[in-house]
């Protein structure tokens, strides 16, 4: 094939003939929706959003078909971040695979991790130390901290607020080095094994959580002051993208958006794994179903799960951090499935293993692939600027989106 | 375990089962065939006693001799997940019922199954490729795609492998390597 050569626009070629209005052919549609969407009416266009849009958190572009300044309909195209991440682990082994599944959602990777770890420990049918599970449970609620801190920068900033994502850093930098510490390294940690974890606590974690733990409580209670009193950042998300329960049974929501409906699906109770059935919290929910309710149900989390770690700092056993297993890992043929409940919903892994030492098919479930189809639409019917607002208190991470 | 639950499907779904209820750890495993799909789920979902409300995944398996669907369920009444399995979809053309009349949300998931494994979902509104490109030919997580690491083996070896054209109605099962035995 020639080699092709970029195109200029000296070209005369390529020059826009007079009086055109669109010079760029338009997509033949593929299917009944897009060409229900690529359908201009009179008075609309098409705006194209990223892909290398600073508000949508990560390498996502959302074509956007307006009317004036009014939102008509909007469709996400994804895949800029695509790595066949389900492809690598059916060609690695069961270690490996974990490595495979930590950048997915790198702000909250612990979970990523525990899903995976979860379904192959029910391929391995291995029980998990004490321990282990206590320490699973106080890294993740770790992490659950850490990500729902940023979360609440994050959407400050898609709504134009410098000042809180800089607050936030600074609890989840904490919680980074305090998990840096113990796992060696900064955001992809690597940290579950099957059948337990890599490594017992350290000192270093220990004074560095005990310092943490001495004023989180009230470091969080002085950043929401921040955004919570904010009247410009109350009345930009109250009321705006309404979610109702049914329908976000039907969309398949999970996780704080699904709470904020008034649903309270939370796996931790319902279908508890790991020592939570053991510890004392609530799971928080709104009835409101908008963008302020979801934020505000993951402040509430923050809270929660500070409550956790309390508790399982007083309870934590003595004893071994991983279960005896062979080096190499060979479930025998079957089926599993593990899930667990992350900041943003439910994680989870399906394997299927067929007795060698790599996994048949694994497949993957992240939480905001699903929330990422709820933005169109929530958002058609409103202005430009709400498109940002409502994405950013559906918390997305588009390295799990894309896998 | 739900042992009440593996009794109420039982009776529910009668003859529509194709193997008897599997039940481990928290997880239920039903199979139906593919003339079933819709009907079973439209009962799982609706029925008052069962009440399956929440889609939590669907996915495509290409076991290397047919297609699956594999859909897992969670309902409030029951503390198990439920493992839906549609077996049995022609290699070379896998077709089935879109689930997106009782779950809208499963579009974007029956969107990926097709771009991995090219499964057609009749009633899906919007079944393109979502993470590979428009002009893409291909569908990498079918067991007859091999990594770049693995072209010794491919059939096709010595064609760039990620540009091979496959469509399954290419695609033999001969050309698969590895078969499970369990699945």
């Amino acid at each position: 094939m020639p080699q092709q050569t970029r195109p200029s626009l000296d070209d005369p070629r390529i020059s826009i003939p007079a009086g055109s209005e669109w010079y760029e052919p338009a997509p033949t549609p593929q299917t009944e929706r897009q060409a229900e969407f690529l359908t201009l009416k009179d008075g609309e266009m098409f705006v194209n959003m990223g892909p290398q849009h600073p508000s949508t958190h990560g390498v996502l572009r959302v074509v956007i078909k307006i009317d004036g300044e009014k939102v008509v309909d909007l469709d996400p195209v994804l895949g800029y971040l695509h790595r066949g991440v389900e492809k690598l682990c059916e060609n690695a082994d069961y270690h490996q695979a974990i490595c495979y599944t930590d950048p997915l959602e790198y702000v909250s990777s612990l979970f990523c991790e525990a899903a995976p770890v979860a379904a192959f420990e029910k391929l391995m049918e291995v029980d998990v130390p004490r321990r282990a599970q206590y320490i699973r449970v106080l890294t993740m609620e770790l992490n659950r901290i850490a990500s729902h801190t940023l979360f609440q920068g994050w959407m400050a900033l898609d709504l134009g607020g410098l000042t809180p994502i800089l607050w936030s850093f600074i609890e989840r930098d904490e919680i980074v080095d305090m998990l840096a510490a113990l796992t060696g390294q900064k955001l992809l940690y690597n940290y579950y094994r099957i059948g337990g974890v890599n490594g017992d606590l350290n000192h270093e974690f220990m004074s560095r959580l005990g310092t943490w733990m001495s004023r989180a409580a009230a470091q969080i209670d002085s950043n929401l002051g921040l955004i919570n009193e904010n009247e410009l950042f109350v009345r930009r998300t109250r009321g705006l993208g309404v979610l109702d329960a049914k329908t976000a049974l039907r969309m398949g929501v999970t996780g704080p958006n699904l709470r904020s409906t008034g649903v309270p699906y939370d796996l931790r109770r319902d279908r508890p794994y790991l020592v939570y059935p053991e510890l004392e919290f609530d799971i928080p929910t709104r009835t409101e179903g908008d963008s302020l309710a979801r934020y505000l149900v993951r402040i509430d989390e923050i809270k929660q799960s500070i409550r956790i770690i309390d508790q399982v700092l007083h309870e934590m056993p003595d004893g071994p951090v991983m279960a005896k297993l062979p080096r190499l890992i060979r479930p025998r043929p079957g089926r599993a499935f593990g899930a667990v409940e992350g900041p943003r919903g439910v994680y989870g892994t399906y394997a299927i293993s067929d007795g060698t030492d790599q996994p048949f098919r694994m497949r993957i479930h992240d939480p905001s692939f699903v929330h990422l189809q709820l933005v169109g639409p929530l958002t058609r019917g409103n202005l430009i600027a709400d498109t940002m607002a409502v994405m950013a208190s559906l918390d997305p991470v588009m390295g799990g989106v894309d896998k | 375990m739900d042992s009440a639950l593996a009794t109420l499907l039982a009776t529910k779904l009668g003859e529509r089962l194709l193997l008897p209820v599997r039940q481990r750890f928290d997880e239920t495993e039903i199979r139906v065939s593919i003339a079933h799909a819709t009907e079973t789920l439209r009962i799982l979902h609706d029925d008052p006693m069962l009440e399956f409300e929440m889609l939590i995944d669907l996915c495509g398996v290409d076991t290397g001799e047919e297609m699956q669907v594999v859909y897992h369920l969670s309902s409030s009444r029951s503390s198990d997940w439920l493992r839906l399995i549609v077996p049995g979809l022609e290699r070379n053309a896998p077709r089935i019922a879109s689930a997106t009349s009782i779950w809208p949300g499963a579009e974007w998931m029956e969107r990926e199954a097709y771009d991995m494994f090219g499964i057609i979902f009749e009633g899906n509104r919007d079944l393109r490729r979502i993470y590979m490109p428009d002009d893409y030919r291909s569908f990498p997580l079918r067991k007859d795609f091999y990594l770049a690491d693995d072209a010794s083996r491919s059939p096709a070896a010595g064609v760039r492998n990620m540009e091979r054209a496959g469509t399954p109605q290419d695609a033999t099962p001969a050309t698969a390597l590895r078969r499970t035995t369990g699945a």
